[in-house]
């Protein structure tokens, strides 16, 4: 295989380019409506949100809950920052990313010293708290009356007298959150292959060794943490940019749910699975919005449909539709000690 | 010359359970030192108050490394082990999903700097960094005679395997004292001979060893001063074969009057 190539691609290598291509083009197909194409970037959207949470519970293996409190804030700061200051989205998304990380560390400094559940818990009241703290400070953020009328993106040139672009329509922000995908997958690749990563899967794998191994366990739970918020945070810059209108209850518990979701589904740990479990969820929701009004049923019905699909996937395929070993690993393991066949892996104590 | 680790009147009780009573160890530079004890004497309590995972109840361990004298009692694990003491575990702790090479390479972690600006960016720094460890890091597997199986998983190796890659792991972070607990545990002859051989061979590299071991072969075959304790108490201390011969040591592992029988 591939001998006759001029470039000795892998098939995986083929398949990304494929895929890139396909992604470039897509616009441009003859059934592709402007509905459609935000669907699209709406999952591009969960993408990036899925990714930058995937590093807490995929690569740490710490429960997360409140992620949607980093969205919210992100697309908050976005939202007012270009209300009242009117700055560039280009300025915006460092400021989001940073804003992100320092409430990352604000909330995981003091309570990633909990293990396991009650650390979720502590995320989820975190979420309920930025939702609570939207609706009831009006002076800052209009509360439940919302920010309507956020700039759109524009690409602005006209102080080295260029032209003044302005983002129009579905197309632009299609190509925006194309870039943006690439680039946290492109940072997600790297900080898998790096002594960050390192450190955070030897958690993951084992805590005990980890900090015989000099690893500071609660610094790199909140580097973690801070880098997943601020990713987050991004993800909700691009939002308030994108459709011009924040209101508190677009950041409601469920959409936590709904990416945990994406990244159980898809293989927690697994860069390709979570991107995948975004795809799958995403439209997954469309579809059913359009389908139940159909069967006389709610909309909101569909989030049943994702409870059972979680419960079936727990059955089934525990570790996700691409597992990786380490998560997989822990899937068995917790299934033997409930059957009490055998013990789980020989930890003392 | 002061020795490299000092314990001195360490106490360590869990409740009402004194583990560890009035125990003082001296551990020379270079040597290779036994600890042995009856199952439950506190042998491996004493291990995790030196590196750091139990806090003594009482007492001071004071390191001697580079240099520098350091009371360690109390101090958080990775600080011990950035202060030049490493360890094994009783029942092998290795990142069993992650492939051998990697688990060497988090054990470099101590010595080294990058984070997360580096690795997206990678810059020089970093690249030099990440290439010097993993040079090390097969250095390390090749010492402890695993060269060429970097790419296996931790989790599908050979019982000896795993523990020879416990050693490596422990290595890499370049110890000053080497802590053992049980290395020969589950090995057979063959296996064992090879350990001790390895043993000898990091203590030539210029790193103390004290060791847990319950197989008497390699304790008289490899330690050269052996310490016993018994219910957490310091109980004899000596060449291994006086050890071996003292009759309290005897009583211990064996009941009162089996000294007199034999």
């Amino acid at each position: 295989m591939g001998k006759s190539e001029p470039y000795n691609l892998t098939r995986g290598a083929k398949i990304r380019i494929g895929l890139l291509i396909l992604a470039l083009i897509f616009p441009f197909f003859p059934f592709v409506s402007d509905y459609l194409l935000h669907i699209v970037i709406l999952i591009f959207m969960y993408m990036i949100l899925a990714l930058g949470l995937n590093i807490v519970p995929g690569f740490n293996g710490l429960l997360d809950l409140g992620y949607v409190g980093f969205y919210g804030i992100g697309a908050y700061t976005s939202g007012l920052l270009t209300y009242h200051f009117g700055l560039s989205y280009w300025v915006i998304i460092p400021l989001a990313f940073m804003n992100g990380a320092i409430w990352g560390i604000l909330l995981g400094a003091p309570t990633l010293r909990l293990t396991g559940d009650y650390f979720a818990i502590v995320t989820f009241g975190f979420s309920e708290l930025v939702v609570l703290f939207l609706t009831n400070e009006i002076w800052l953020t209009r509360g439940p009356l919302g920010l309507p009328g956020i700039d759109v993106v524009s690409i602005d040139l006209t102080l080295f007298g260029g032209p003044k672009w302005e983002f129009v329509g579905e197309l632009p922000y299609y190509y925006l959150a194309i870039v943006m995908v690439l680039v946290t997958v492109f940072v997600m690749y790297r900080i898998q292959d790096s002594r960050l990563g390192r450190a955070w899967f030897a958690i993951r794998d084992d805590e005990v060794a980890a900090v015989s191994c000099g690893i500071n366990l609660l610094a790199y739970k909140v580097i973690a943490f801070a880098i997943s918020a601020a990713f987050g945070a991004v993800g909700g810059s691009f939002f308030a940019r994108w459709v011009t209108f924040l209101s508190p209850d677009m950041f409601k518990f469920w959409e936590s749910f709904l990416i945990l979701c994406m990244i159980v589904l898809g293989g927690m740990g697994n860069i390709w699975g979570v991107m995948i479990g975004a795809v799958i969820l995403v439209s997954l929701s469309e579809i059913l919005r359009e389908l139940l009004p159909l069967l006389g049923l709610p909309a909101d019905v569909r989030f049943l449909a994702f409870g059972l699909i979680m419960v079936l996937m727990m059955r089934f395929r525990p570790a996700g539709m691409l597992p990786i070993a380490a998560v997989a690993a822990q899937m068995r393991a917790g299934r033997t000690k409930r059957k009490k066949t055998k013990p789980a892996v020989g930890i003392k104590k | 010359m002061t020795p490299i680790l000092e314990i001195k009147k360490l106490y360590k009780s869990f409740g009402g359970l004194e583990a560890l009573k009035d125990i003082s160890i001296n551990i020379d530079r270079d040597e290779i030192i036994g600890l042995i004890g009856p199952n439950g004497a506190g042998k491996t309590t004493l291990f995790n108050c030196v590196a750091g995972i139990e806090k003594p109840t009482g007492g001071q361990i004071i390191f001697s490394g580079e240099g520098s004298t350091i009371s360690i009692g109390g101090k958080k694990p990775e600080a011990v082990t950035a202060l030049g003491i490493a360890r094994t575990f009783q029942n092998i702790r290795l990142f069993d999903n992650l492939t051998v090479i990697d688990n060497v390479k988090i054990g470099r972690h101590c010595r080294t700097k990058s984070l997360f600006f580096g690795a997206v960016v990678r810059n020089k720094f970093q690249q030099a960094e990440e290439k010097a460890i993993t040079e090390s890091a097969h250095q390390f597997l090749k010492f402890v005679g695993l060269k060429g199986r970097g790419q296996e998983i931790a989790r599908s190796m050979a019982y000896g395997d795993q523990r020879r890659l416990e050693i490596a792991r422990a290595l890499a972070t370049e110890p000053r004292l080497l802590m053992l607990d049980e290395p020969a545990a589950g090995m057979n002859p063959q296996e064992s001979r090879d350990l001790m051989d390895l043993i000898r061979r990091i203590r030539d590299s210029g790193i103390t060893v004290l060791l847990i071991e319950h197989d008497m072969k390699v304790v008289m075959g490899v330690c050269e001063r052996v310490v016993v304790i018994n219910h957490g108490e310091w109980l004899a201390e000596g060449l291994p074969q006086d050890v071996q011969n003292n009759p309290k040591v005897i009583e211990a592992y064996l009941g009162t009057g089996a000294a007199n029988a034999a």
